[in-house]
């Protein structure tokens, strides 16, 4: 089932092997909290009152840090009907068109992610509506590093992040800026991976950024069974 | 118009091959960047909310893991025996086993082409083993496959479910009757032509057979009553029945049926038991196959969430600009009534369901046709229902449905064989879609005997 991407040089090795780990945690993680939610909650008449909450966050931070592995392996579902009538050629020219257009798209999202989580951070946020055009003067409401989330104590081993986030004041719960940090993370990687698609496209390496349906791997490993007519 | 542009748009990006969420997310952002002051931060905020903001959709990640588990191992096998031994004697009893155990394996899985992998590409080799065409066969797991997303759980309806509001349970109660009939009308269909063509019939290997195979499916299909029971009894929200049934498949896959994890059978030697490797009960967990499963089923939830997350962002545009109460409004003027409307419905999501993933294609549809909907008095349940079937049908309707892909693939045919191979059995499900569209009582029965008389507010 797994394992159709094998990476080249042992550095890709090892970051294949992180990614592909990092998704199977996540998922694990938030199947394992809900899990012993209702365990605790029937068997115990108790619950863990933050584990809703970290589970959706877990969720987010599985999607957008998967959507960069995702192009990297080219899973992301298309519609390759038009691609794969036309000549050699035209099928090159849009490839590059479509690479352009998820270009623009990783970098709109990077641009926003950015302004979305720098003041929870207290750090400046952008200017301008579509390109950013240099940092913004930070007001007083800019810093806003304070927030927090709604349910998950903080943890007592993030003690140290105190004074540089918060000016020396404890968190009760745990900050925003820590689970909205995945939003620049995981589009920073998808910009990242998107490049090297693109370049992939450019020298021929891949036709296209696509595949048709979720099961194209699994339909590759069962062909041999019915090919003979 | 700007409607007009904003869906050509998308549908230009789709076929120049931009995948389906960046198509939906960039023509959704140029839109609201140029006709609105909205901030691309607050586009990253609807992206993070679609997955921190949505408890419902939660249950999709813990579907697929279910069902990721119970496919890696041998439970398609099993299913599949089960069925050849209780209707295998029939004529056409191989094709009739066929649709059976997609409907068995549909209640496992949630989605379509997943159905058709496992079961099509084991029936297809054993009907024509027996002496089927295969295009025949290819015609009917294409057609069966699509049962995948009308029979619970289905994450199709999770995400209707979630788009408009409406509860999770009720959507899977009302898929069962339109499911069970589907499936029926089609086993009857190979039924009558099996004995017109005079198809090859199994023979029957007696109760035995039929005990023995079902005891052995039994540990895969307790995992649909604890997901139904769970969820009707009022002992889980869907979302945690999912979760549960996620642990419960991972600890069949691991400990019962073996087809995984540490007691697996390696190198020729037969599984190992529970009893001579208790160890196996902490080491599964850090298993590789486990980790594998787990790495699979992330990987089909991101890409179907990134969806799901670029298609809010539309819909965000659809609502900010009211163009669900526009179309309403001038539909209404026009003077459609619920008959014409759910035509309307029905050839949108046909033509929809051809390029798109359902998920994402319903997460637009729905908020725009709900609201009409309801303005037509036309029951939410049977339209989530309505649309399901359509987007099934749109799945094996020619030019590029999805299923005819993955069958293509599957048995090793050209596409236009498939297409024609599906084609009788495509219209008894043209049949079952007029059906399930002017008879409401079919999808709303169940749930109204089981959770009472909906609540529609506005």
């Amino acid at each position: 089932m797994s394992g159709h991407y094998h990476a080249k040089t042992p550095l890709g090795q090892v970051v294949n092997e992180f990614e592909e780990t990092a998704i199977a945690v996540l998922l694990g993680l938030m199947v394992a909290i809900t899990f012993i939610n209702v365990v605790l909650r029937y068997g115990f008449n108790t619950g863990l009152i933050w584990g809703l909450e970290a589970t959706t966050f877990l969720f987010a931070w599985l999607v957008l840090f998967g959507i960069s592995y995702a192009v990297k392996i080219t899973a992301h579902l298309g519609v390759d009907a038009v691609l794969n009538a036309v000549p050699h050629g035209t099928r090159r020219t849009l490839g590059f068109l479509a690479a352009v257009v998820c270009l623009v798209y990783g970098f709109l999202l990077m641009k926003g992610a950015w302004d979305y989580w720098a003041n929870f951070a207290n750090l400046p946020q952008t200017e301008g509506h579509w390109f950013p055009l240099g940092f913004e003067d930070m007001g007083r409401t800019s810093y806003r590093g304070w927030y927090e989330v709604n349910d998950i104590p903080f943890p007592e081993w993030l003690r140290w992040i105190e004074p540089i986030m918060n000016d020396g004041e404890s968190y009760e719960k745990l900050p925003r800026f820590i689970p909205y940090a995945i939003l620049p993370i995981g589009m920073a990687l998808l910009l990242f991976r998107l490049v090297q698609a693109t370049l992939r496209l450019i020298s021929g390496e891949a036709e296209s950024l696509i595949v048709s349906h979720e099961a194209e791997d699994a339909v590759e490993d069962v062909k041999h069974m019915n090919q003979e007519d | 118009m700007e409607v007009a542009i904003l869906f050509a748009m998308v549908v230009g990006l789709l076929l120049i091959g931009v995948p389906i969420a960046i198509s939906l997310g960039m023509s959704s952002i140029i839109f609201l960047l140029v006709l609105s002051d909205t901030s691309l931060a607050s586009i990253a905020q609807t992206m993070f909310q679609a997955m921190a903001g949505h408890y419902t959709l939660l249950a999709i990640p813990f579907f697929i893991l279910a069902s990721s588990f119970m496919s890696t191992g041998g439970v398609a096998k099993r299913i599949i025996r089960f069925s050849i031994a209780i209707v295998g004697h029939f004529h056409g009893g191989l094709a009739i086993a066929g649709v059976f155990a997609c409907m068995l394996f549909a209640a496992l899985s949630g989605s379509s082409p997943a159905t058709v992998v496992a079961i099509g590409s084991i029936v297809i080799a054993g009907m024509r083993q027996v002496g089927y065409t295969k295009d025949f066969a290819a015609g009917v797991i294409a057609n069966a496959g699509t049962l995948g997303i009308l029979i619970p759980p289905s994450i199709v309806m999770v995400v209707y479910a979630s788009a408009v509001e409406v509860s999770v349970g009720r959507m899977f109660l009302a898929g069962v009757i339109p499911g069970l009939m589907a499936g029926t009308m089609l086993m009857i269909t190979i039924y009558v032509l099996a004995r017109v063509r005079n198809l090859p019939k199994g023979e029957w290997r007696g109760w035995g057979e039929v005990f023995e195979s079902g005891l052995e499916a039994l540990w895969g299909l307790l995992l649909i009553v604890i997901i139904l029971g769970g969820i009707y009894g009022g002992i889980f929200t869907p979302t945690e029945a999912a979760a549960v049934a996620a642990v419960y498949a991972f600890a069949i896959a691991s400990f019962v049926y073996r087809d995984m994890g540490p007691l697996a059978a390696r190198d020729g030697k037969d599984n190992s038991s529970l009893f001579k490797k208790p160890l196996a009960l902490v080491t599964a967990l850090f298993h590789r196959d486990t980790r594998d499963t787990l790495f699979d089923a992330g990987k089909l939830t991101v890409t179907l969430m990134f969806i799901i997350a670029n298609a809010l962002i539309l819909k965000h545009v659809l609502t900010d600009e009211q163009i669900p109460q526009q179309i309403a409004a001038s539909m209404l003027a026009a003077g459609f009534g619920a008959v014409m409307f759910l035509v309307i419905v029905n050839i949108i999501l046909l033509i929809g369901g051809q390029f798109m993933e359902p998920s994402g294609l319903i997460v637009i549809v729905a908020p725009l046709v709900f609201p009409i909907a309801i303005e037509l008095g036309i029951d939410p349940i049977h339209l989530g229902i309505i649309m399901v079937v359509n987007m099934e049908i749109g799945m094996i309707t020619p030019p590029v449905g999805l299923n005819l892909f993955v069958t293509s693939g599957v048995a090793g045919m050209p596409m236009m064989r498939v297409v024609r191979a599906a084609l009788p059995f495509l219209a008894v499900l043209f049949v079952f879609l007029i059906m399930v569209t002017y008879i409401p009582w079919l999808s709303t029965y169940l749930p109204t005997k089981f959770m009472g008389p909906e609540i529609i507010t506005h």
